[in-house]
């Protein structure tokens, strides 16, 4: 039997060329010798390839017929589909490309094909400046929805949901999707790497609306210790220790102190309203920080800490 | 990615792997063997085995003609071209790899709408059925202080850097030639040769708090740079398993972990951490406080015992 790359350059060839779809006897019949004989071992070992040519990005299309062969199915592979775009880019642009994966993909096996697919090389290691993103299976999924305007299904937080995807954004080392949750009838943010399984393009929906002037940046809380909070909760002050004022100060901006004291110690104002979040931030600054008031946030702090010690 | 560690190529890789190649070759006609097997990371020998092979393939009636090329004196050679003759399109990942790349880029200086990268971003938009850029964005809130190193890397020059540590709460001046700058989880780090240790090291830029100018280009040390993604996974970093209610799942998204168990019944996960500074992970455990339990090795329950103890004798005393 043919080696299998030859096999599979074979059947793309076919299908590229046929002017109308075939059967996988008129396929088998085309490339004699080469699937095997057996109706089961054919069926499975063209089971496998498709799979393969699907998995590189062949689009194989395909049609149930009725009639006389009713239930048969046939396959072609429709030539625009398969080629890609010309796309024109110019050399510098080409190269600026290039110099954008190495930032950002250095190490990617798809960044690398993508590259060669526009005409590039191979991607330099050892760039200047190193952008390393996150990666989460979905975010191709979802950005073809965002761009095509189709709502996705996927399971988050326990919940089956149904979202108009408005846009992704990456902030903190984290992607987001805001969107419209049809459930729950609002505007929602979602964590990706927290998706439950798989995203899928709902095929049922028509295509969505997003709202004219929606930019993901301006739909976003600022200080992740307000995540969820009220922004009118009134603010804790916190004792710094010299040691740490002034990289606590850097941090929070010379607006929040309230007091500098003799040497060097400063209490600043900070946001409390999410109190786990608060407590967490505290105390990475161990002895070194204390909480002065509200009285009722320094007893869940000292009981925090009581209960760690049980 | 180098040829020489790969390990055997699958029938898919070879032929993804030809099917942007032919386009290549057929636009060029005759090519140099050892050219093409730089640009596409392949073996020379690897080259020619898919090239003859490909050159073998063929449909009745016109078996061995569906591709015509050979190998000749070090040159590849392709005749007429009928199919394969553009690439592939892109697959949904590929697409998602480009876009995010070059929209990350923007953020990284030197690039604006109107530059190279700019256009051939608007391009590749407008071929994939983008309409704006508002759908995809990218923050990566780079400092100055990140310009500033990175400007230092391309001259080559020395720095003088003032430097929190971290791990031991104090303050270092240090003499550094910065190598590479890089963003990771969030944080923007400076790679460079420190003098000090005599180390490649690498820091945060946020705790970089004065940095100057030396004048001085050493010749860089030859060590290697750690790869960005992978600098946690050292084996020879110490490892402390410890039990996670669910409040501290966040640890498990958050920092990188050998692996984790399935929720018991409380919902409490056992996950295996590395432990790359021990003043560090003393302020993680005490930061959980009841939702963190060690498991081993049992010295960082005395650890971060003692830690919550010193905390709350703060309060105690007042």
């Amino acid at each position: 039997m043919a080696d299998r790359v030859e096999r599979l350059t074979n059947l793309l060839a076919l299908l590229l060329e046929t002017p109308e779809p075939l059967s996988l006897v008129q396929i088998a019949g085309e490339l004699s010798g080469q699937y095997p004989e057996s109706q089961t071992a054919r069926r499975a070992a063209f089971e496998r390839d498709k799979a393969a040519l699907r998995e590189i990005g062949v689009p194989i299309e395909q049609e149930i017929i009725g009639g006389s062969d009713a239930g048969q199915t046939r396959y072609w592979i429709a030539r625009d589909r398969y080629e890609l775009a010309g796309l024109d880019l110019d050399d510098d642009e080409m190269r600026a490309l290039q110099v954008a994966l190495a930032a950002t993909r250095p190490g990617s096996s798809s960044a690398q094909d993508a590259l060669w697919k526009l005409g590039g090389g191979v991607i330099d290691r050892g760039a200047t400046v190193v952008a390393n993103l996150p990666d989460a299976a979905e975010l191709p999924t979802l950005r073809e929805a965002v761009s095509t305007r189709r709502t996705v299904a996927f399971r988050y937080h326990d919940l089956d949901r149904a979202v108009d995807p408005w846009g992704l954004l990456l902030r903190d080392g984290y992607w987001y999707l805001i969107g419209f949750d049809h459930e729950r009838g609002e505007r929602r943010t979602y964590r990706i790497d927290r998706i439950d399984g798989d995203v899928s393009i709902d095929p049922d929906r028509e295509p969505f609306e997003r709202p004219a002037d929606f930019d993901p940046r301006t739909a976003f809380p600022d200080d992740p210790k307000m995540i969820g909070a009220d922004a009118t909760a009134p603010d804790a002050l916190v004792r710094i220790d010299a040691s740490r004022a002034a990289a606590v100060v850097r941090d929070l901006g010379s607006d929040r102190v309230r007091r500098e004291l003799d040497g060097g110690a400063v209490e600043v104002a900070v946001p409390c309203a999410n109190v786990p979040a608060f407590r967490s931030w505290l105390l990475g600054h161990l002895e070194h920080a204390e909480v002065l008031e509200p009285a009722a946030v320094r007893d869940d702090v000292v009981a925090f800490l009581e209960a760690a010690l049980a | 990615m180098s040829a020489a560690r790969r390990g055997p190529r699958g029938a898919e890789d070879r032929l993804r792997r030809l099917l942007v190649m032919l386009p290549w070759l057929m636009e060029r006609g005759e090519v140099p063997v050892a050219e093409a097997a730089q640009r596409f990371d392949l073996t020379e020998a690897e080259i020619a085995k898919d090239l003859e092979l490909v050159a073998m393939c063929g449909l009745p009636p016109f078996v061995d003609e569906l591709i015509d090329v050979f190998i000749d004196d070090g040159m590849i050679w392709v005749g007429v071209p009928r199919l394969f003759t553009r690439p592939l399109r892109l697959n949904a990942v590929e697409a998602w790899e480009l876009l995010a790349a070059g929209r990350a880029a923007m953020e990284l200086r030197g690039a604006d709408a109107d530059g190279p990268l700019g256009r051939g971003l608007a391009k590749l938009a407008a071929a994939l059925g983008d309409d704006d850029t508002s759908g995809v964005r990218i923050d990566l809130d780079r400092p100055d202080a990140a310009n500033t190193l990175a400007d230092a890397v391309e001259r080559g020059e020395q720095m003088r850097i003032t430097y929190v540590s971290p791990a031991r709460d104090d303050v270092t001046e240090r003499l550094v030639l910065p190598r590479q700058v890089f963003t990771d989880r969030g944080e923007w780090y400076v790679t460079a040769d420190d003098e000090r240790s005599g180390e490649v090291r690498t820091f945060r830029i946020d705790r970089i708090e004065t940095i100057e100018p030396t004048g001085l280009t050493p010749t860089p040390s030859s060590d290697p740079l750690p790869v960005p993604g992978s600098w946690f996974t050292d084996g020879s970093i110490p490892r402390v398993t410890v039990r996670l209610a669910p409040p501290a799942h966040w640890v498990i998204e958050r920092y990188p972990h050998d692996d984790t168990s399935d929720p018991d019944d409380d919902g409490w996960v056992t996950a295996t951490l590395p432990v790359v500074s021990e003043p560090w992970f003393t302020r993680l455990l005490v930061r959980l406080g009841p939702d963190a339990d060690v498991v081993e090795p049992s010295e960082w329950q005395n650890t971060a015992r003692a830690a919550t103890e010193r905390v709350l004798a703060r309060y105690r005393r007042s």
